[in-house]
């Protein structure tokens, strides 16, 4: 009963409207109430009778109604708008019509907005930006719905006892990034180096930019947590560049702080020319083993367009040795793209190392990118070793089609 | 879900919303639904009538599903009504909710509305061409010729690519009509044609030919044909245009690709300065070339050959007397190997300059270079579409130039040996549309989708005027 009288309320209001309105909006309280009861008569007649035909443009009626309120409200505005504005009112009205639009758009993000240069580049940024914003609203509810069950916990257990008091001192963050910082201040000493070449600015959009400077942090973070930490260098690295700005964003007053080298000169004014060897994928040399006195470089690039031969080319330039992972000796590859993230690259620099185990160090290649791994490099293996491998797989469809592609030359799959 | 038959009351609609997994969006789908059933609209009226009592409001998304289901079924004044709804409740719409708007009007006896709201839809962003060729054909349709040749100006002044269809409305309707503007205006479409290399499917060739026979007193006549390699028009006997570039267009050409395709970003890239520097002095002391062949390329012609055998075979099908060839290679291929024995490799240099680059740098940059040093006469021979070379070029002027000129210069196909090759041998005359005032001729498709874009036509609309 009580959700019908709502219903009926919110009817009555909004068919009241057109009346007002008519008048000019006059704040008459009597002939409002007046239709006000008129039309409560006639909604009250509709329900009662079901059977009877129902008006089929009462919407219509409604939102007519809705809107001149609106208008009448709307009219002093003034007319024209800024260009912004106009962006914004775009903006709503896409999100109204159901599209990926986040929610709260700042000025700088809808100037971005304006300056994509097609139709699909503004979808493509603000469909970014959407999903920015759904993750940060999880974020932000995971974390509250956290805190509340914390709060929950030590409700109850201050209800039963005090907390039991265990031997150990507990070992705090802090105290462990001690420990951590010790061990990064001692390879800066005795560490094996490791470049990082800064110059790929002009190569990457800005976005690439901040998904490099992303991925470094986590390799920087990585190598300080491992037992024996490289000594990491920037080289080229350019004060005030767009790196430079992502680094301060990422890592505020601690940017000054890191254990770590950071140059503007090149990494062959550096070290030993003799010394250094250039990771790229587009090698064609292949890394046997890991060498404990040559000076390896990584390219801090993120090419999502796959701009093939960039690094390699930093490196024929200066008539460096290069290398690249051997993936294909050891990997059944099964699809995506040869190179690897920073921080992956940084974990199997890492592992190699540590212990020398190419298994253990390209455990850090994605998953979904190869299907099994060898101990004998791939040309070496028989034919039913690698349909073996290939059944361990998980996904056997598209694992032998992708094998198919790589390796048909070699080995002809019998598929029955 | 399945859209009721006809409209339902709101307690119906309460429960069939109750019975729905989601309820959230139970309007939303239930809409959809409507307009893939193509339901009748008072169905759709008596949901949103639900709705507006329900909330006292309707949403946009779900007024724009609505206007999609009246513009599926033509209901003009419908469409009318939600558009006042809607002009006064928001300040703009967006562009979605415009096309649907014009569409939905330029269909009706309200097609002046479209346009207005057409130039609305500016305002905002950039319509859609489907918008643009609606108000084309309606105002065509109403016999506003000017107007449809302004919006279709207007259309390629944004650089939006119209349709075919469209282009072939223009023939369709000017049928039989008088007028130099309006000539003017359709030759001025068989340009468009001509500049970007687009083929006309054979309806669309139809309409062409039509027309121009039903030009009141032009006494044309058209002709399907078959052009003869040596490019004449078994017809009228007129020869076709050259395939070769003009001496700008090639003098362009040729320096767009040094600096696009060879030296890009950064020369080091496909190769070294010192490298091409030497590969540089190498051509320049032996030109010119009259075949510039891609040894590795070529060498992979049958995979169960060795790969000096079929370079061999290749060099000695091409040799003849007085041809000088050029072969582009690697050096791993001096290396004596199972697939490349020293001996063929020293009897080959016999018949043809080689010249070897390293081998993690890029031939095919090469070929193109030493082709292009050599002269309009010169060609090259590879299976390979080259089409990552073509993408590094940075206007569609060039591609286009680059296209051209390979169309006319790539040898891939020849008796008995190049058999494998499977693109067709260089063509002597260009294959785009073309006119020399009193003659049309126009390549055409059979098919509206043709699968493969550097296939060109082999079949030719003739169309001439007699005196």
């Amino acid at each position: 009963m009580q959700s019908a009288n709502m219903l009926l309320k919110k009817v009555v209001r909004s068919s009241v409207l057109p009346f007002a309105a008519q008048h000019g909006m006059k704040k008459d309280l009597f002939p409002l109430s007046r239709t006000l009861s008129l039309s409560l008569c006639l909604k009250q007649d509709n329900s009662c009778t079901p059977s009877e035909k129902t008006d089929l443009d009462a919407w219509k009626k409604v939102m007519k109604s809705g809107l001149q309120e609106e208008v009448s409200e709307t009219v002093s505005e003034p007319q024209e708008f800024s260009s912004l504005a106009a962006a914004r009112e775009t903006l709503e009205m896409w999100r109204l019509a159901g599209r990926s639009v986040p929610e709260k758009v700042s000025e700088e993000q809808l100037k971005a907005f304006m300056e994509c240069p097609s139709k699909s580049a503004k979808k493509k940024y603000l469909r970014f930006l959407y999903l920015k914003e759904l993750h940060k609203k999880n974020d932000r509810r995971k974390m509250e719905e956290k805190r509340e069950r914390r709060l929950e916990a030590q409700e109850q257990t201050s209800k039963t006892e005090e907390t039991n008091k265990s031997p150990f001192a507990c070992l705090w963050a802090s105290t462990m990034d001690k420990a951590y910082n010790w061990r990064a201040a001692q390879s800066m000493i005795f560490g094996q180096p490791l470049v990082f070449d800064m110059s790929f600015e002009n190569e990457m959009s800005v976005r690439e930019v901040a998904n490099t400077v992303k991925q470094l942090v986590l390799s920087e973070s990585c190598n300080r947590r491992s037992v024996d930490p490289f000594h990491i260098h920037f080289c080229n690295f350019k004060d005030n560049s767009l790196y430079h700005t992502e680094f301060l964003k990422h890592y505020r007053e601690a940017w000054g702080k890191l254990l770590i080298t950071v140059t503007d000169q090149c990494y062959t004014e550096v070290f030993p020319k003799d010394k250094l060897i250039y990771l790229t994928a587009d090698s064609p040399r292949v890394m046997k083993s890991f060498d404990h006195d040559k000076i390896y470089i990584v390219g801090s690039m993120v090419d999502k367009s796959i701009k093939t031969g960039v690094s390699l080319a930093r490196a024929k330039r200066l008539g460096l040795e290069t290398a690249a992972l051997p993936l294909e000796k050891y990997l059944l590859w099964n699809t995506g793209a040869k190179n690897l993230t920073l921080d992956q690259m940084m974990r199997i620099l890492l592992t190699l190392k540590d212990t020398d185990d190419w298994k253990k160090a390209l455990e850090f290649v994605p998953k979904r990118k190869y299907c099994g791994f060898v101990n004998k490099p791939i040309s070496e293996l028989k034919k039913t070793d690698l349909i073996n491998i290939l059944k361990l797989g998980k996904r056997q469809q598209e694992v032998q089609k992708g094998f198919a592609k790589n390796y048909s030359k070699k080995y002809k799959l019998n598929q029955k | 879900l399945q859209p009721p038959e006809k409209p339902l009351q709101d307690e119906e609609w309460n429960r069939l919303r109750e019975n729905f997994q989601l309820p959230e969006i139970f309007e939303e789908v239930m809409l959809n639904s409507m307009i893939r059933c193509n339901s009748h609209i008072d169905v759709a009226k008596s949901l949103l009538t639900h709705m507006a009592k329900q909330n006292g409001d309707i949403a946009y998304n779900m007024l724009v599903k609505y206007l999609t289901l009246c513009v599926q079924q033509g209901q003009v004044s419908e469409i009318r009504d939600v558009y006042d709804i809607m002009k006064v409740r928001f300040k703009i719409l967006e562009i979605g909710a415009y096309n649907l708007l014009i569409k939905g009007l330029s269909n009706s006896d309200q097609w002046r509305m479209a346009l207005t709201i057409l130039e609305e839809a500016k305002k905002i962003m950039i319509p859609s061409r489907t918008s643009y060729e609606s108000c084309i054909k309606a105002a065509s349709r109403h016999q506003d010729v000017k107007l449809a040749f302004e919006l279709y100006n207007e259309m390629l002044a944004k650089n939006i690519v119209p349709t075919l269809d469209v282009l072939q409305y223009f023939f369709d309707f000017s049928m039989g009509m008088k007028g130099a503007e309006l000539q003017k205006e359709l030759f001025g479409i068989l340009l468009y044609l001509r500049e970007n290399q687009i083929y006309p499917h054979k309806t669309f060739m139809q309409s062409i030919k039509l027309w121009f026979e039903s030009i009141p007193g032009g006494n044309w006549r058209g002709q399907l044909t078959n052009i003869k390699d040596s490019g004449q028009c078994p017809v009228c006997n007129h020869q076709l245009e050259d395939s070769n570039l003009t001496e700008e267009e090639y003098n362009n050409l040729s320096e767009r690709i040094i600096r696009d395709v060879i030296h890009g970003t950064d020369t080091f890239r496909k190769t070294s300065p010192q490298e091409f520097k030497a590969f540089q002095t190498f051509v320049e002391s032996r030109l010119p070339f009259d075949i510039v062949i891609d040894g590795l390329n070529v060498s992979h012609i049958k995979p169960r050959k060795m790969q000096c055998e079929n370079l061999f075979e290749a060099i000695n099908c091409l040799a003849k007397e007085n041809v000088r060839l050029l072969v582009l290679g690697r050096k791993h291929m001096l290396i004596n190997s199972s697939n490349w024995k020293r001996e063929i490799m020293k009897e080959m240099q016999n018949k043809a300059d080689f010249f070897f680059a390293d081998n993690i740098s890029e031939d095919d940059a090469f070929l193109l270079y030493a082709t292009l040093r050599s002269g309009k006469h010169c060609k090259f021979v590879t299976r390979d579409f080259l089409r990552d070379h073509k993408a590094c070029l940075s206007d569609s002027l060039t591609r286009h130039l680059f296209r051209k000129w390979q169309r006319g210069h790539q040898i891939s196909k020849n008796d008995g040996f190049f058999s494998v090759f499977s693109q067709q041998p260089a063509f002597r005359y260009d294959c785009v549309v073309q006119t020399t005032g009193d003659t049309w001729h126009i390549p055409y498709k059979d098919v509206f989708e043709e699968k493969y874009s550097y296939r060109v036509p082999r079949k030719w609309l003739c169309v001439q005027q007699k005196r």
